[in-house]
């Protein structure tokens, strides 16, 4: 992974400075609290309903064990003892002080870590497939490409006071894990024809009040020209984005509203000027950060795969654990072990500072030092040796981490919601939570198969309701919560928006609601190898509305 | 001249220096607990609350200040809205990370 | 009160004060600017935000000085301009920052290409008489202002010292 050399250690000790002053100014109340918000979110300081919230970026997600014991140690110092990993591959912890933020930043800097630009109008953290560099069908590592990014985007001049927020995610495979089409930038990794590489880009996806599935602008951006490219859009929409309402701020309205091929050729003409200029990319600057996330050398390990069989056969809990959370590494000796933080009945995302330095421990005893935070809020460590997967199992078990349910009905998406952020309208976690312990049953969830279930507690779609297969709305009705469900969303290579199926439920309501379109689902599908998206994707919505709103939704 | 009967309305705020939720007590200082707050209960109240939250935010000793709806009752002011219910009575989680022993994970 | 500001210190007796109509009819919109362009008196323009400063491409020699404005401490898109100006159109006149003016935003001014400052905000005035800047001075992106290369990647900057 990426190592912080002197220039970098000394632009984060720099950046810690400048956020201490304007802190110290905001304590003695030289800026007001006016100014002094977009300074802060700009370094991924909010304040909540009870507290200020810290948001730490985590780089496309990858992490070291240093890093995740300095995590755990944050949690335990300056707050409860537990954090919050988010659905932009970040952590979030709930309860720090303003007055401590300096001294927790100057703690992660220890570690090649910072809160730069985790929020506010700017550049948010690049985020990236979370099985990167060990994915068996990624065409080459999309980090080295999220770093250069991550690197040329920091405190940039001139695209820190954009209209909005403006997030690029970097995907490798034809699979897309980073759910490229709803972020303001998407760059799919490829190679052309002569095998070079290069980058599909896609532009103006997103979620919020407005969900949109992003247009592709180029079919090939040569590797060299990525920052000139990038500069270019973000110069475009810097310039002409909309400023007068922050719900149409957003690149994607700017897109819509401009249309796709008018904007294209305005961010083409942009480009013109700037793609043979300074923001070209040498071929030994990219091989250079290339280098730092060269393949691990992996041992062969192949007496794991009779291990795995017999283990496997003895203990089906373990067999069942493999079957969801294991995937195929590159490395036929090897796989890419998801460690679900969705516990039956649990918060989704959340982890204890014990459990994150488990994590951490396990990580170097038998991950090569590496985990990575996925967009769907687990964890994942990288590079197991089958040969592993059995004591690595008992351990996580022993952690309350040994959750067998990646990708089915309990793995669920949830933005912290109404019990923490000020901007939620209703709860989430509490939703969750009842959905969680409804299916928690291990031969229900495997009978009903992979099936996503996202939601958000506002309209600002943190929990990527849209992208559901079984989307969440909570908004607030006459002072009530209430809940909106809505059907066939999709944040894969495949993308959909979801449909919205009626009227809301009120939170009593919600789990009888989910389990309804369980059972059609489960009554209408064509066998077991017909999943849920497939099978909506197959019958439509109509079949889904009968079942939950019965002669009503006939009779509409 | 008597005022129209109003609702209950007290002043909250997050303190600057943690963020911690807090209300305007009786005595005119800000208190951890919805129910040491000062209750307004006709309009030059809560001009008064009001005037105090202001100066404050101007003080920076506080942010996000707001005047809210209070039902009294026997336990004392409860918000009406729940997004203040939350705020006075913390996350309806029991958000202690989750152990093995608590959380199962037959699954 | 209103002070214009430079990396050399405080201007006195500064002739373009943008907030004064009376004392600055000179300070033209990009319309008058254009449609005065024949006149021989010495003009400067202040532009909007929505402004294209492309349009200034045609009379940029007979312009004595640039104002990009800033209505509000988050709109952004005079970064943009200033770094067209100077980076597209070459403009190597006075360019100045008005309206919300805050002390955080003067470094990225700054490295986009401003060279002046008209500032109200009395705790941003005094750190500038102090110069005390809040800016950092590594960069991972080249911009308008004059900066090292260096030996590392090749979007890297440094600051000059005094530069």
């Amino acid at each position: 992974m990426y190592r912080y050399d002197e220039f970098d250690h000394a632009f984060v000790a720099q950046r810690v400075s400048q956020f201490r002053d304007q802190v110290e100014r905001r304590l003695t109340g030289e800026i007001s609290e006016d100014a002094f918000k977009p300074l802060r979110l700009m370094n991924g300081v909010y304040l909540q309903l009870h507290a200020y919230m810290l948001r730490v970026a985590v780089p496309y997600g990858t992490l070291n064990s240093r890093q995740m014991r300095k995590l755990a140690h944050i949690a335990r110092t300056y707050d409860r003892g537990y954090g919050h990993f988010t659905t932009r591959q970040n952590i979030q912890y709930n309860w720090p002080a303003l007055k401590d933020m300096p001294a927790i930043l100057e703690e992660l800097a220890e570690v090649e870590m910072h809160a730069i630009q985790t929020s506010g109008n700017c550049i948010r953290n690049v985020t990236a497939d979370h099985f990167a560099g060990a994915a068996a069908d990624e065409v080459a590592d999309p980090r080295p490409y999220a770093e250069i990014l991550r690197q040329w985007s920091s405190v940039h001049p001139e695209f820190s006071f954009l209209p909005r927020k403006f997030k690029i995610a970097v995907t490798a495979s034809e699979r897309d894990r980073a759910a490229i089409q709803v972020h303001d930038i998407g760059l799919q990794l490829k190679k052309d024809e002569e095998g070079r590489l290069g980058f599909a880009v896609w532009i103006g996806g997103g979620q919020g009040r407005t969900p949109i599935l992003a247009k592709k602008v180029k079919d090939f951006l040569p590797e060299a020209d990525l920052l000139s490219y990038v500069t270019a859009i973000m110069r475009v929409y810097n310039l002409h984005g909309r400023r007068d309402n922050k719900y149409k701020a957003r690149i994607k309205i700017l897109v819509h509203e401009t249309g796709v091929e008018t904007l294209s050729a305005e961010i083409e003409a942009e480009w013109s000027h700037l793609k043979d200029g300074e923001l070209k990319l040498p071929a030994a600057d990219i091989a250079a950060i290339n280098a730092y996330f060269a393949p691990k050398a992996l041992d062969s390990r192949a007496e794991g795969w009779a291990e795995l069989a017999a283990w496997k056969k003895s203990d089906p809990d373990f067999a069942s654990w493999v079957g969801r959370n294991v995937a195929p590494h590159r490395h036929p000796d090897y796989g890419m072990v998801t460690i679900s933080l969705k516990p039956i009945g649990g918060i989704p995302g959340d982890a204890s500072a014990d459990q994150m330095d488990a994590v951490a421990r396990l990580a170097e005893e038998f991950g090569h030092d590496e985990i990575r935070v996925t967009h769907e809020q687990n964890l994942v460590l990288p590079h197991v040796a089958l040969a592993d997967l059995e004591p690595l199992y008992r351990a996580l078990l022993a952690e309350g981490l040994a959750t067998a349910n990646a990708g089915l009905i309990t793995d669920i998406i949830a933005c912290p919601g109404l019990d923490y952020c000020a901007l939620a309208n209703a709860r989430s976690i509490p939703v969750a939570q009842e959905i969680s312990s409804r299916f928690g049953d291990p031969a229900r969830q495997a009978e009903i198969g992979d099936l996503k279930i996202k939601i958000s507690g506002c309209i600002n779609a943190c929990g990527h309701h849209h992208v559901g297969h079984i989307g969440i709305l909570g908004v607030e009705k006459k002072g009530a919560e209430l809940y909106q469900i809505s059907l066939g969303g999709s944040g894969d290579e495949n993308a959909s928006i979801g449909q919205i199926t009626g009227r809301g439920f009120e939170p009593d309501q919600v789990t009888d609601a989910i389990e309804t379109i369980v059972d059609t689902y489960l009554a209408q599908r064509t066998g077991t190898a017909e999943t849920f998206i497939e099978c909506y994707r197959r019958i439509g919505a109509v079949p889904f509305k009968a079942a939950l709103y019965g002669s009503e939704a006939q009779a509409a | 001249m008597k005022t129209a009967p109003i609702k209950t309305k007290v002043l909250t705020a997050n303190r600057l220096s943690d963020g911690i939720s807090v209300w305007l007590g009786a005595n005119g200082e800000w208190v951890f607990s919805i129910k040491d707050a000062f209750l307004a209960r006709h309009e030059e109240a809560v001009v008064a609350i009001e005037a105090a939250g202001k100066q404050a935010l101007d003080d920076n000793r506080v942010v996000d200040v707001n005047v809210i709806d209070v039902e009294e009752t026997a336990s004392g002011p409860r918000p009406f809205r729940l997004r203040e219910r939350i705020r006075a009575e913390g996350p309806t989680i029991d958000y202690a990370p989750a152990s093995p022993a608590r959380v199962s994970q037959a699954a | 009160m209103t002070v214009i500001w430079t990396k050399h210190g405080i201007v006195e007796n500064d002739p373009w004060i943008a907030g004064d109509a009376e004392k600055a009819p000179k300070l033209l919109s990009l319309a008058d600017a254009l449609a005065h362009a024949q006149d021989n008196a010495p003009f400067g323009v202040v532009l909007q935000p929505a402004d294209d400063v492309m349009a200034l491409a045609p009379i940029l020699g007979q312009v004595a000085i640039i104002a990009l404005s800033f209505p509000a401490f988050s709109d952004g898109r005079g970064f943009s301009q200033a770094a067209l100006l100077r980076q597209r159109l070459g403009y190597s006149g006075e360019l100045r920052a008005v309206g919300i003016v805050l002390l955080d935003q003067v470094p990225l001014m700054l490295r986009t290409g401003f060279d002046s400052f008209e500032v109200s905000h009395a705790p941003t005035i005094a750190r500038l008489k102090d110069n005390r800047l809040p800016g950092i001075d590594l960069h991972y992106q080249p911009s308008a202002d004059r900066t090292e290369a260096g030996q590392s990647y090749s979007w890297r900057r440094t600051a000059i010292v005094n530069g």
